[in-house]
């Protein structure tokens, strides 16, 4: 008896063993193949270190001059710049969430049969595999160089990558609450809302976030080719070799991105607490209350 | 008329026999407790029941219907709890209500005054009412399976099926969600059919058992036919002595 289990966890070993020889030998050779890749990719551009070396003083050099002009800064009213260029971002997604919504949600297996979810798959993987850039040069012709356009490009790649998130999501929930709808008697929409949508809620919302972040970011990218808010200013004051002014341009730049991120890592991270929305619900519903309360004291 | 019919039900998984020519008939009210070994095909049972799984072979009658999909006279609890986390106790519980409400209205809780009363008598009948707003997904297990109970309470089923509803929770527990378990069914005259792995707690609360093996039906009947032998029969080789006293013990505790 025991020599029979000695002899097959003596098997088994040798088993695990094997298997992980194997994944050894993967891991050598991925390696191998990551260093080739590597140095492949650098000879293909003529990277060298010798040239960056000898052109290092003239950088010095012309560093002096990418001080950023405050006084630009203000009377060309950057702030306001950088808010288009927050607008664009912010009206992009809102317009996108709805159909990143019903694409990614139709699009998962688990409410659209096989064959069937491919079709808003693909829709969605159109307006991903076309980025937000390109999308903007085709949109030209219907609303000119300018921020309504880049809002356009931006909403458009924003229901393909926003709606992938959701797909992806929709894959990992469990199937008990699902069935525990099933046995309520709920309709499918029901069951679809309570038993799947409820479980990804929070993560829906920090996903949004998260492409807000990368839409704001993108506004400011698509500026830089005429799209209006921030990036134009920079663009242009860069083609006018007006170093300082283009720094003050990207130093509010910076501060939106900074800012932005914060609010939405903030949120984000307040959602991943475990925070039911309710409870960020209940907190602004609940604030004049305690300003009151506050006061009475 | 009775409640939940069984006739020669045999469901199979590719190879494995789950349930193997099972029949037997269940009259309106009773309390009947599902036992076997791990593997001896309660759940599959139970899912044949309310319509998740779907016979093989025979077939399965509620209330002199034929069981073809899921149906709204008939609520489970399950093992898993399978509660909504990130909703409140009180919204779980309203859910239970989904087939008597339209779209608009549940997701946004316009749920008729009525079935709101009913979301929280429920929760109060599983003593959850002091949490009706807690988020489920914070609450012990033991308290999210009773929030299960209050959903599937909820429901306003005839039919009440729990698969291993205590399972996972410690004695103290156990014995307090069976008692829950119980007494609704008493009060609200349901016909209620819980798997259980407990051989205390199916003795201590069951009316009627039934006992499956390898997916057969091997023992049914009242109250004191349940005996050590059976159970023996039932899980093969145990300790009677060790179960006999600590049997006893609990059910002195109890009393
Ligand atoms: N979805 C499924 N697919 C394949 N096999 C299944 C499936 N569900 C159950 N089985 C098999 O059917 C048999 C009975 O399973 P069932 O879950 O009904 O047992 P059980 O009595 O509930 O066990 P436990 O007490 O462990 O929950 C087992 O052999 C199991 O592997
Ligand atoms: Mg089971």
């Amino acid at each position: 008896m025991s020599t029979d289990a000695d002899t097959a966890i003596e098997q088994r070993l040798e088993e695990i063993r094997l298997t992980r020889r194997v994944r050894w030998i993967m891991y050598g050779l991925l390696s191998v193949l990551f260093v080739v890749a590597l140095y492949g990719s650098i000879r293909l551009m003529d990277f060298s270190f010798s040239y960056l070396y000898q052109q290092w003083p003239y950088f010095t050099d012309q560093i002096v001059n990418y001080v950023p002009d405050l006084e630009f800064l203000i009377e060309e009213n950057l702030p306001l710049e950088a808010g288009i260029t927050l607008a664009m971002g912010f009206v992009g997604t809102v317009f996108g969430i709805p159909f990143a919504l019903a694409l990614g949600v139709l699009g998962s297996g688990r409410v659209t049969p096989f064959p069937f979810n491919f079709i808003f798959r693909s829709i969605m993987a159109v307006s991903r595999a076309i980025p937000a850039l390109v999308w903007f040069f085709i949109f030209i012709p219907l609303s000119g160089l300018g921020a309504i356009t880049s809002t356009i490009a931006i909403f458009v790649s924003t229901i393909g990558n926003l709606g992938r998130l959701f797909t992806d999501e929709l894959e990992e929930i469990k199937e008990g609450p699902i069935e525990a709808m099933e046995t309520t008697g709920a309709s499918k929409s029901q069951t679809v809302s309570f038993g799947m949508l409820s479980q990804v809620k929070t993560s829906f919302i920090a996903w949004t976030l998260y492409i807000f972040e990368v839409n704001v970011r993108q506004a400011v990218t698509l500026g830089l080719l005429g799209g209006g808010g921030i990036g134009v200013v920079i663009e242009v004051q860069q083609g006018m070799r007006a170093y300082d002014n283009m720094m003050a341009g990207i130093l509010v730049v910076f501060v939106l991105i900074v800012a932005v991120e914060m609010v939405s890592q903030r949120i984000r991270s307040y959602l991943r607490d475990d925070e039911e929305a309710d409870g960020l619900i209940a907190l602004i519903v609940g604030f004049p209350q305690r300003m009151a309360e506050s006061a009475v004291k | 008329m009775s409640a939940i019919r069984v006739e020669n039900l045999t469901k199979r998984y590719g190879e494995t026999v789950a349930l193997d020519d099972v029949s037997f008939e269940i009259e309106e009210g009773e309390f009947v407790v599902v036992l076997g070994i791990s593997g001896s095909g309660k759940s599959t049972l139970l899912r044949c029941i309310n319509g998740l799984a779907a016979p093989t072979e025979g077939a399965v009658y509620v209330q002199d219907e034929p069981v073809t999909s899921h149906r709204n006279d008939v609520s489970m609890v399950f093992q898993q709890h399978n509660v909504i986390e990130g909703m409140s106790a009180y919204s779980n519980a309203l859910t239970g209500a989904l087939s008597r409400a339209d779209y608009l209205e549940s997701v946004l809780r316009f749920n008729d005054r009525e079935d709101k009363i009913k979301a929280l008598e429920a929760l109060e009948t599983v003593g959850l009412l002091d949490e009706a707003e807690q988020r489920a997904g914070r609450m012990s297990g033991g308290q999210q399976q009773r929030v299960g109970i209050a959903r599937a309470l909820v429901q306003e089923s005839d039919i009440l099926l729990a698969d291993e509803p205590v399972a996972s929770l410690d004695p103290g527990s156990a014995q307090t969600v069976m008692g829950y378990l119980r007494s609704a069914a008493e009060q609200r005259g349901l016909t209620a059919m819980i798997s259980l792995h407990q051989v205390n707690l199916a003795r201590q609360f069951g009316q009627r058992f039934i006992g499956l093996a390898d997916g057969k039906l091997v023992f049914d009947g009242y109250g004191d036919e349940l005996t050590l032998d059976v159970i023996d029969e039932l899980y093969g080789g145990i300790d009677m002595e060790e179960f006999l006293s600590t049997g006893d013990d609990k059910r002195e505790a109890t009393q």
